[in-house]
């Protein structure tokens, strides 16, 4: 084992939460020393190539995966400076009022430990720090809050001909919001619309950690060590509420380095996983007194809608994210037998191959058939993806396997099953959604599989500590100073992409520590 | 486009590639050339390349000549940074070998049944009706390969070319993978 190192404060994960405490907390005047699993990462490493960007993501010890719902952690999790939000597409969405209080309104799941109010003050600063494209006034669903720093992006072919099937049924569209530049802004540069946000934007128009956080945090002073995976929290031995440090193996050793402050910010399974593993013999691991480590692990089960069309739709043009939102409905969770919100993000950049590409969603046409009906698709495709709530369920969880990594940590294991009312919901905004499409006049509709998009919950925040592992500022409970960040923290998971309310949540963890000091 | 030009440009795709073990020696190649010049593969057997080449090009054509069996098997013996889609749909790195060598396995014996076409072939496959298939379900290690077919034919600068879609990269791929 090697010489213990000491700081301040030591965040383990460099992905979208841990980066922005960095550079918070280290212009604070803090020590800061972040702990990242995976290589360092510049945006020289955002190749333009699908086939390329799967280096981007986790290649740390495997998730073993149960139910019916796996939650797709290899998928969903990245690896290296910049996490899973370094290829993230910039679809920046705040949760609603509602989502905080579906247990009180609908004897749903859990209620958050603070309102939509509490946040709104931190989602307005985040979005003027990072920059945000969109339409306020045309989003009217959406919460209050100040307007976006830049105008929305502009749209094209196949949102306009997408947004008729939604006018022609009734339902309403705005410009999807996006931390990605309409215009240059704060010296980055503007988007391209060329589609490649997927393998990760190098030009620094999409608001990637790299370009954003990281740059602070470096200058700042925040200590990067790479390839240093986490495994477990050290309690005090005088006082159990102490965290005194973590332990990480890097380059084959065994490391230990103590701090004042402890965060993990390792995305939702590695993060439980982490505190799952720091159970001592006859001390609970930490947040789990009662029981509710891993606990509540949610998944919105998304899927996506495809039409052929006789205009060219030209679906190469754009951002991975999407062009236009639909919120309808977002308000109403009580949805006949089904139950929880919808959205629906409109007429996304899309390629023939790779696994949301689509040549692979058919895998009916082969052979002769394959390459003329890949030309018509890639002139006359439009697509769009159904985002659903999911319901938070105790027995969703992350919880260890008998079975160990290559130095004897045992791997996460994940249990999700979808609720029943779940289902029904996401089964009629499917067809609803092929119903849209025709009305745009698609010439031929399906949809792709049910899949498991985002991984939220398993340290979940609350007012009791029997019912959560955290309060409602992230630290656990049965701790002085260790702290969780990132989407992990979501008690209920609301039906928006999650990463402008993990940055809100970590915009209000780094307020509160930096008042402690 | 002919047959002969997209085999052409296929071989000529890509600058210098992976290397591969070519008439005993090792050189750098594209998979495609590699493939054309009679690679010798690593990791999975010849056998297995040449059922891979037959069920993965009537999936999608062009697969064969374009280096499937060179890609999947130099990508076997990448470990850790293996670019497969496979990692993606709950098959670690470690665990990819077992996934293609047994159902590769299986498709040589499908191939070999009396009567047995490649396109019988998939549609048995499709059904998961191949009666003693070993490895992941058939119906599923057919969608992989058709997914990894799709990637060395169509998810290269050249495979957008040939579907007209202007590639606009904002950094070069040096090689397709
Ligand atoms: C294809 C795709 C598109 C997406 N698009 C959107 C979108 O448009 N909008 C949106 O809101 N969200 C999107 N997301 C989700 C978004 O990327 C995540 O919600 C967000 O990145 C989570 O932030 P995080 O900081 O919790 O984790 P990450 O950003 O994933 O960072 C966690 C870091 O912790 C590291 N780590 C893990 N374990 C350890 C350990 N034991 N020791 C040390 N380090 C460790 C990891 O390597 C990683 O770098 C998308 C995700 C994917 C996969
Ligand atoms: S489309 Fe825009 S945001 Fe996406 S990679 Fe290109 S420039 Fe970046």
């Amino acid at each position: 084992m090697s010489n213990a190192l000491s700081t301040d404060t030591v965040i383990v994960g460099a992905g979208a939460a841990g980066l922005l405490l960095a550079a918070r907390l280290a212009e604070s005047g803090r020590r800061v020393t972040v702990l990242e699993a995976g290589p360092k990462r510049s945006t020289d490493d955002l190749i333009s190539s699908q086939i390329w960007a799967r280096r981007l993501k986790w290649s740390g010890p495997q998730v073993e995966e149960l139910g019916d719902h796996k939650v797709g952690h290899a998928f969903n999790a990245g690896f290296g400076t910049g996490g899973s939000a370094l290829h993230h597409y910039g679809v920046w969405l705040r949760l609603h009022p509602g989502d905080f209080r579906v247990a009180s309104d609908h004897g749903v799941g859990l209620d958050w430990p603070i309102d939509y109010q509490t946040l709104q003050p931190h989602y307005d600063k985040i979005q003027s720090e990072v920059g945000l494209s969109g339409d306020a006034d045309a989003e009217i669903w959406r919460p209050e809050g100040a307007a976006y720093p830049m105008p929305p992006m502009p749209l094209f072919a196949q949102a306009r001909i997408l947004q008729k099937g939604f006018e022609k049924t009734g339902r309403r569209t705005a410009p999807l919001p996006l931390a990605i530049n309409s215009q240059p802004y704060q010296g980055r540069a503007a988007c391209q619309f060329d589609g490649w946000c997927d393998a990760g934007c190098p030009i620094g128009a999409l608001a990637n950690p790299l370009v954003t956080h990281l740059p602070r945090a470096q200058k700042a002073g925040v200590q990067f060590e790479h390839n240093a995976l986490v495994s477990r929290v050290l309690r005090d031995p005088n006082k159990a509420a102490r965290i005194r440090g973590v332990e990480y193996f890097q380059g084959g050793e065994r490391h230990t380095i103590t701090a004042k402050d402890v965060i993990i910010a390792a995305f939702t399974v590695q993060s439980a996983r982490i505190l799952l593993s720091s159970a001592a013999d006859t001390t609970p691991a930490p947040g789990n007194r009662f029981d509710q480590l891993g606990r509540y692990l949610t998944s919105h089960p998304a899927a996506t809608v495809f039409g052929l069309f006789d205009e060219p739709t030209y679906p190469h043009q754009g951002v991975s994210g999407g062009q236009l939102l639909s919120h309808d409905d977002y308000d109403n969770k009580q949805q006949g037998n089904g139950f929880g919100s919808s959205q629906w993000l409109i007429a996304h950049a899309i390629k023939p191959h790779d696994l949301l590409g689509y040549g692979t969603g058919r895998p009916d046409i082969v052979g002769n058939q394959l390459e003329p009906w890949l030309q018509d698709a890639a002139q006359h495709l439009a697509n769009m993806t159904l985002v659903v709530e999911d319901i938070a369920a105790p027995n969703n969880r992350v919880t260890l396997s008998d079975a160990t990594d290559t130095h004897g940590i045992a791997l996460a294991r994940t249990e999700h099953n979808l609720d029943a009312r779940t289902a029904r919901l996401w089964q009629q905004r499917i067809d609803e959604g092929q119903e849209i499409m025709r009305a745009a006049r698609a010439r031929e509709v399906w949809h792709g599989p049910r899949v498991a998009m985002h991984i939220m919950g398993g340290t979940v925040m609350g007012k009791d500590e029997q019912q959560s592992v955290t309060d409602s500022f992230g630290r656990v409970h049965d701790t002085d100073n260790l702290y969780v960040s990132g989407p992990s923290l979501f008690p209920s998971s609301g039906a928006v992409n999650p990463t402008f309310t993990l940055s809100a949540i970590a915009s209000r963890q780094a307020e509160h520590l930096i008042t402690q000091q | 486009m002919t047959a002969d030009t997209t085999r052409r440009q296929l071989l000529a795709g890509g600058a210098a590639l992976g290397w591969f073990c070519i008439n005993g020696s090792w050189l750098q190649s594209t998979p495609a050339q590699a493939q054309a010049d009679g690679f010798a593969p690593q990791h999975l057997s010849v056998a297995q390349c040449s059922a891979m080449n037959v069920i993965a090009d009537a999936l999608v054509p062009g697969a064969h000549v374009a280096g499937i069996a060179a890609y999947i098997d130099s990508q076997l013996s990448a470990k850790n940074d293996s670019l497969l889609l496979v990692k993606y749909l709950g098959v670690p790195t470690t665990a990819q070998s077992g996934f293609y060598r047994p159902a590769l396995d299986s498709c040589i014996r499908l191939l070999a049944a009396d009567g047995m076409t490649p396109q019988l072939a998939l549609t048995a496959m499709g059904e998961d009706a191949v009666s003693d298939w070993q490895g992941p379900p058939a119906s599923f290690f057919s969608f992989v390969l058709r997914a990894d077919a799709l990637d060395v034919v169509y998810g290269t600068e050249q495979g957008f070319a040939r579907l007209d879609i202007p590639y606009r990269a904002h950094i070069t791929p040096k090689k397709p993978w």
